[in-house]
């Protein structure tokens, strides 16, 4: 079974065409969140206690990030970097949902970067590379492209500034694993890369499906939901790609894979849960600017 | 190896530990949150409850958060609470419990003909507000259920052609996801007083019996379970914009993303790019009004 580029670049095409319909309905909320950031800046600022509840919710999950993470983030020192900056007057100025949303853009920036440079390598990105494994990376990167847009958008709308730096608790971790990738052989590479996407787009996917419960503007709502979903497709796919790459069955990642050679157990390696978890969210204010 | 080669290297052994350790960790930190989510839910439709915007509902709140799970576990069917629990233990089962779908398929036909009468299945209760979007989505549930199980039932009856594996572990496990979603809602309904809905979605339901009349392939079936789940997923994501306690928009964000995965995986089988738009929209989704007052 051969991929056919034609017919796999008309799908692409296919995709991008309902992608500019689901567009158009991520930019009504957008547009909502303007006339609301117009009138956040001319009232009165965050509310204390809400600002409060946040602090004492990001403290309990950097706790848990950094238990999840033994030495490496202690030893850069970033967990407590952040925690002091949490207690800092400069977080208690931005608004809650200013807050979450530059975290989710700190997120996406990490994502775009992280996928940019997996398609740098000749076995993801070059002429030797699984045509779906290629296009997937492509893809995958535009969209978070389009994610850390619609994020930095809603973020100016309600009067924040756009965070469009990485996430600083996690670039330490996608710094070492691309490290590890470039010594690596092209197969451990390739498997290195698939694990370390998966590991950053669940965080996005358990980030903002945690978000839903902390936002208050019902736009930005909106904009969290149009995407988390997203986030766990990729989740599902590269599930389902890692699978087969830890198999060695790399020739078997075609579109559509061959269903009938594949075990029974492969139907559902890509969602391996009945409700999404939280417990690897990134705390909301993680990637916040003071 | 070479594609037109058996995927001999890819065990089943292999597959089953991977998603043995996803599952253990589902047991111990999503169950755990998604059960305080759906108790502290249940506080706040009281607490709405109290205050007038659910009368009916505050009559029949007689108990506390701490009864959640036995008062869940004592309603017809055995759908909800202590029973949710140890359903979700299996959810990549494909032995998971079946009332649910055995009660959704007995009441699909009578949707299709619009014979559901007051307070049958669950339907034609007085509710308002969460419980509506609750209900309503209790019943797409057992629609998807109803979907799956009578695909599974087709193909294995051999109507459907040669159908792989893959595909059957597919099918059963996203039903078995389906049934522990419904539990999760029926168990507000229950812990709320009022009645688990076992219906089918009156609405949507004809337009899928219409559709899977049509279906003799297993492409042709996966078609269906693609618009199936996308109108869940999309549900889903518009009544995240209803629902007003945290707690429910907590249960209800850690479904939709599953519903989308199941989406992704059926566009993958199918041949199509497997996450074809940057955004979901909600284009599909099925208002509260679905479920009828």
């Amino acid at each position: 079974m051969e991929i056919d580029e034609t017919a796999f670049g008309g799908l692409i095409e296919e995709s991008r065409d309902t992608h500019a319909d689901a567009l158009r309905a991520a930019r009504e909320p957008l547009a909502d969140l303007v006339d609301l950031g117009r009138q956040t800046r001319a009232g009165s600022g965050p509310d204390p206690d809400e600002s409060r509840a946040f602090a004492v919710e990001n403290r309990r999950r950097l706790g848990a990030i950094a238990r999840r993470a033994g030495g490496l983030l202690a030893a850069t020192g970033v967990i407590a970097a952040i925690a002091d900056y949490i207690g800092s007057p400069a977080f208690a100025s931005s608004g809650t949902d200013v807050q979450v949303l530059q975290t989710a853009s700190s997120i996406e920036v990490l994502a775009v970067s992280t996928y940019k440079t997996a398609l740098g390598l000749p076995y993801i990105g070059g002429s030797s590379a699984n045509k779906v494994i290629k296009a997937f990376a492509t893809t995958t990167m535009g969209q978070h492209a389009d994610h850390l847009a619609a994020f930095q958008s809603a973020t100016t709308s309600l009067g924040g500034t756009k965070q469009d730096k990485p996430d600083p608790a996690f670039v330490p971790v996608v710094d070492k694993a691309v490290t590890a990738i470039t010594k690596a052989s092209d197969s451990a590479g390739a498997l290195l890369v698939v694990g370390l996407a998966l590991e950053l787009e669940n965080i996005a996917a358990e980030t903002y499906v945690n978000n839903m419960s902390l936002l208050t503007d019902a736009n930005a709502k909106k904009v969290t939901a149009s995407i988390m979903g997203v986030e766990a497709q990729h989740v599902a796919i590269l599930l389902a790609v890692q699978a087969l790459l830890k198999a060695g069955a790399s020739a078997a990642i075609t579109l559509p894979p061959p269903a009938a050679k594949l075990p029974a157990a492969a139907g559902s390696v890509g969602f391996p849960n009945a409700f999404y978890a939280t417990s690897n969210a990134a705390p909301a204010s993680q990637g916040a600017l003071s | 190896m070479s594609v037109n080669e058996p995927v001999s290297d890819l065990s089943e052994a292999e597959l089953r530990a991977m998603t043995a350790d996803l599952d253990a960790m589902h047991h111990d930190l999503t169950l755990p949150a998604l059960k305080d989510s759906l108790a502290e839910w249940t506080d706040d439709i009281r607490a709405q409850g109290d205050a007038g915007h659910d009368a009916d509902a505050a009559r029949q709140l007689l108990f506390d958060r701490r009864r959640f799970l036995t008062r869940a576990a004592g309603t017809a069917g055995g759908i909800a609470g202590v029973g949710l629990l140890a359903a979700c233990t299996s959810s990549s089962s494909s032995s998971s419990s079946s009332t649910a779908a055995a009660s959704a398929t007995a009441t699909s036909s009578s949707a299709a003909t619009g014979g559901t009468g007051a307070m049958v299945d669950g339907e034609g209760q007085s509710l308002s507000g969460d419980l509506q979007v609750v209900a309503m989505a209790a019943s797409l549930e057992n629609s998807g259920i109803a979907t799956y199980m009578a695909g599974i039932k087709a193909a294995t009856a051999g109507k459907l052609g040669t159908v792989p594996p893959a595909v059957v572990t597919f099918a059963e496990t996203a039903m078995a996801q389906h049934q522990d979603h419904q539990k999760a809602w029926n168990a507000v309904l229950s812990a709320a007083g009022k009645k688990p809905v076992t219906a089918v979605d009156p609405v949507i339901q004809p337009t899928i019996n219409a559709a899977f009349a049509k279906v003799t392939t297993v492409t042709g079936l996966a078609e269906l379970a693609l618009l199936v789940e996308n109108t869940a997923g999309e549900t889903y994501q518009n009544g995240l914009s209803v629902i007003k306690s945290a707690a429910g928009i907590k249960t209800a964000a850690s479904i939709q993303p599953v519903e989308f995965q199941h989406a992704a995986i059926l566009y993958f089988v199918l041949g199509k790019y497997p996450v074809p738009n940057a955004f979901t929209g909600v284009s599909l989704a099925r208002p509260p009004s679905d479920y009828k007052v």
